[in-house]
């Protein structure tokens, strides 16, 4: 079993929503998060007026989901959230050890 | 609705015919109920609190094994304890829970004499000592308020704990057995019978102990109820609650009271606030010689005065604003002004509020409030109902102000902005006709309305757009642009969706969401022009005489005051000085020249009942502009016996514009009014070495929006960085001595550079020294 965790562009939510559905996924979790990568924040000259922005708005999606439809989702999920420019942000998975549906106490696959 | 008084009795009944057979024939032993048991309350699952009263037996232990085996045996909760009358009072007096419920004992079984003797020696102890315990139940009630919150807002609320539950009626009892209060009376005891039902409901539903009226049980609960649903239920909730928490406050403030009573032991003073409005020991009353039934706007007029000095309109003051007639359609512009003073107010303004509609005077004033009223809404991101989440959503846009063109207007959109909730379908759309016929209702200036109801209908874009669509995209930022079309407009929205998410719940505005949309803002802003400068109003043909005439002279005309001379520096300043010394409130002022000569005019409103003798006005600006007045003596001796505002009001802003105007430096000040306001900021900048060569103020509720063109002692717009900053300093340091509320502290981006905003009239110079 894997875990997928996607940082995307809050606007692409809608999107990677849709296309995994799509795809059959039906639960999944999302948190807003802020920070930076490559993209390192920017600085902006408005107006006369320097304005920095340190950390970048995102939106963390994290998905649980079988070995072998681990690599067809991160496809579906990075197809949804491209836009092409810096700052589309990063999908990653990891092994995940017990999975268990708290209401019925299901493990390992059923639970997913 | 169902009723289960008579269940709870039946329930007592046998209860207490229970625990007289187990007790038996006994001598100088009583059975005592405590407690809800004493109050005749027993629930399905209460616990039992009883007493064992006994005048120093030895084998008082025997008699009580034989009580309370039996019940624990049955499976009831039982709170007991075995006591002698004195070793009782003693614990009273030094347990505050003890206490309050023997305030409640009721004999059960046993010797009479000794329960009567008990009864009278608590409530005895509880007068004597009511200043220092009423202060502890005073204290336990705000722990109690901080920790359970409101009955009436909460989505889930704790029916016994919650501020406006069953604790606070019980409170109220315990004040009113001090003989500081009178006891609830049929209102609030109809409320506490409702929520004491629910309470009843909800244990039979649950078949357990519970007091947090959760979301899955409410439509049970309800149904229990006979009523139709959870919504009518939590309804039915919030107005019991409301009418509680209002006693309740009352009853604190009486015997809060009671102890200021004691340390001061003097006439209490009575202040002037407004015209018909007086503080009285804490309260705001009416004067004597207010005339609810002749004057209409009274009541807005009462409710902004207390906003805005942080006290609690007094009952009985309450009760004769309901004579008030209603207000004309549309109304009048002083009552405009004092909802946007009221709502202005920020935070104190949500309880005068409460207030206003636990006597039908909110929706006597905005009849479409009626829908929204205790309207609870099934959604885990809203904390309150939709009336407290406006009232909310006001005081939070009040803290804004400063950030926008048109406070007045924020402050109605945030009041209104969910107004279509009452109405089936998509509430931003209902929400426009509504706020266009409520700001109809209020006489807002059609172009002013047509904003207000914009800004309602736009509410959600922001936060919208700003999380769900691709902000590097210029075709979002165009089309937002498009939508919103000025600038006024966009600031209005942006401040509205931060007031409205604060409102709304710590899971609906977080700095995720305030960073996205501040950043929707700055793109939409850089795309918006400034709206073109308008051209100066011309005068009118009788101040083109006056001018020609070349002055000295000043005329009152009815709220108007023209004051015509030769240029000269500070004359601006001085006049309205003059004018505050007549306790006259420049509502607005415009000041521009013909030639060499100067005409300023003021709209003016007495702060305090009749205005002034014109001649007298007249008389001291003819001394003032022959310099034979001390303006500055007569208003610092009168700020002195100003009472000092409690409103928490945002900090003054001060911002130098840049692009205005190429002969002059803009200084625009934003700040809460207060008398004498203008006079100061004049003063600061004379002081500064600065002549002001054009001026607009204007007055929005209790919000002031002042623009000073100014050019240094050569004529000329100001170039060096710090006489900038100079400027900024001495004209906050000249607000930081007004009688204004919170720190005064000059905010963090004061003396920013701005570009322009829409209604900046580019004056024509005024004096040149």
């Amino acid at each position: 079993m894997k875990l997928i965790t996607a940082v995307i562009k809050p606007f692409k939510l809608d999107d990677v929503k849709a296309a995994l559905q799509a795809f059959g996924v039906h639960g999944l979790t999302i948190t807003e998060a802020s920070g930076y990568g490559r993209q390192r924040g920017h600085t902006e000259v408005y107006r006369g007026a320097e304005y920095q922005v340190d950390l970048v708005p995102k939106v963390r999606v994290e998905i649980l989901c079988d070995d072998e439809d681990a690599d067809d989702l991160i496809g579906v999920v990075v197809k949804a959230a491209q836009t092409g420019r810096i700052g589309d942000g990063k999908v990653w998975s990891v092994p995940v050890e017990t999975i268990v549906r708290v209401r019925t106490g299901e493990r390992g696959p059923d639970a997913i | 609705m169902t009723s289960f008084a008579a269940d709870r009795a039946r329930r007592t009944t046998q209860v207490d015919r229970w625990l007289a057979e187990l007790l038996g024939a006994e001598a100088d032993v009583a059975l005592v109920a405590v407690g809800g048991y004493g109050r005749r309350e027993l629930l399905p699952r209460s616990d039992l609190d009883v007493l064992l009263l006994h005048g120093g037996r030895d084998d008082i232990a025997s008699i009580a094994d034989r009580i309370w085996y039996p019940v624990w045996d049955s499976g009831a909760e039982l709170d007991h304890a075995v006591r002698t009358v004195p070793q009782a009072r003693r614990v009273a007096r030094s347990d505050l829970k003890v206490a309050l419920g023997l305030l409640s004992a009721r004999h059960v079984a046993g010797d009479p004499e000794l329960t009567e003797r008990l009864r009278a020696g608590a409530l005895e102890d509880w007068r004597s000592a009511a200043p220092t315990r009423l202060a502890e139940l005073h204290a336990s009630y705000d722990e109690r308020a901080r920790t359970s919150g409101e009955l009436a807002f909460l989505l889930e609320p704790d029916l016994k704990e919650a501020r406006g539950g069953l604790r606070d009626v019980h409170a109220i009892q315990a004040v009113a057995a001090a003989w500081v209060a009178p006891a609830p009376g049929p209102r609030v005891r109809t409320a506490y019978e409702q929520i004491l039902d629910a309470r009843h409901a909800l244990h039979e539903v649950t078949g357990r102990r519970l007091d947090r009226l959760v979301l899955e049980e409410q439509d049970e609960v309800a149904r229990a109820l006979g009523l139709l649903d959870g919504d009518v239920l939590l309804r039915m909730l919030a107005g019991a609650a409301r009418t509680v928490v209002y006693a309740v406050d009352h009853a604190f403030r009486q015997s809060d009271r009671l102890r200021g009573r004691r340390l001061r032991r003097r006439q209490a003073e009575r202040r002037p606030l407004a015209d018909g409005v007086v503080e009285q020991d804490g309260e705001v009353v009416l004067a004597r010689a207010a005339d609810p039934a002749g004057d209409p706007s009274l009541v807005l007029r009462a409710a902004a005065a207390a906003a805005q000095a942080g006290l609690p309109l007094a009952p009985r003051t309450l009760d004769r604003l309901t004579e008030c007639p209603p207000l004309p359609v549309p109304w009048p512009a002083a009552a405009r002004d004092s909802l946007l003073a009221l709502l202005g107010a920020g935070p104190a303004a949500v309880s005068v509020w409460e207030a206003l509609d636990t006597e039908g005077l909110v929706t006597a004033l905005i009849p479409d409030w009626e829908r929204v009223r205790n309207r609870p809404q099934r959604n885990p991101l809203h904390t309150y109902t939709v009336d407290r989440h406006l009232a909310e959503a006001a005081a939070h846009a009040a803290a804004l102000t400063r950030e926008v063109a048109r406070p007045d207007l924020l402050l109605l959109a945030a009041l209104l902005h969910d107004v279509g909730k009452g109405w089936p379908g998509d509430h931003s759309v209902t929400g426009e006709v509504v706020a266009r016929d409520v700001g109809r209702r209020m006489g807002l200036p059609a172009a002013d309305g047509e904003l207000v109801a914009a800004a309602v209908r736009l509410h959600l874009l922001l936060p919208m757009v700003a999380t769900r669509r691709d902000l590097d995209d210029p075709v979002t930022v165009k089309q937002v642009a498009t939508t919103v079309r000025s600038r006024v407009l966009l600031e209005l929205l942006h401040a509205l969706a931060i007031a409205d998410g604060l409102a709304t719940g710590p899971a609906a505005w977080n700095d995720w969401k305030a960073t996205l949309v501040a950043d929707l803002v700055r793109r939409v802003k850089a795309v918006l022009d400034g709206e073109p400068t308008p051209q100066p109003a011309p005068l009118r043909d009788d101040q083109l005489e006056l001018a020609a005439e070349g002055g000295p002279a000043a005329t009152v005309i009815g709220s108007e005051v023209t004051v015509v001379a030769p240029d000269r520096p500070g004359l601006l300043w001085r006049a309205a000085g003059v004018l505050a010394s007549h306790r006259l409130a420049v509502r607005s002022a415009n000041a521009t020249s013909v030639g060499d000569i100067a005409v300023s005019v003021f709209d003016v409103e007495p702060e305090f009942g009749d205005p002034p003798d014109a001649s007298l006005v007249v008389a001291d600006l003819r001394r003032m502009l022959q310099g034979r007045l001390d303006v500055e003596d007569r208003l610092d001796r009168r700020a002195r016996a100003v009472r000092p505002r409690s409103a928490n009001v945002p900090a003054p802003k001060v911002s130098l514009i840049d692009d205005a105007s190429d002969t002059a430096t803009v200084v625009e000040v934003r700040a809460h009014d207060a008398p004498g306001l203008l006079w100061r900021v004049g003063r600061a900048l004379g002081e500064c070495g600065l002549d002001v060569r054009a001026a607009r103020v204007e007055t929005l509720g209790a919000e002031v929006v002042d623009v000073f063109y100014v050019t240094d002692g050569d004529g000329k717009p100001l170039a060096g960085e710090d006489a900038r900053r100079a400027i900024v300093h001495s004209v906050l340091t000249a607000l930081g001595d007004l009688p204004l509320g919170g720190n005064g502290l000059p905010a963090q981006d004061a003396g920013t550079v701005r570009r322009p905003v829409a209604w900046v009239l580019c004056l024509r110079p005024f004096l040149t020294g």
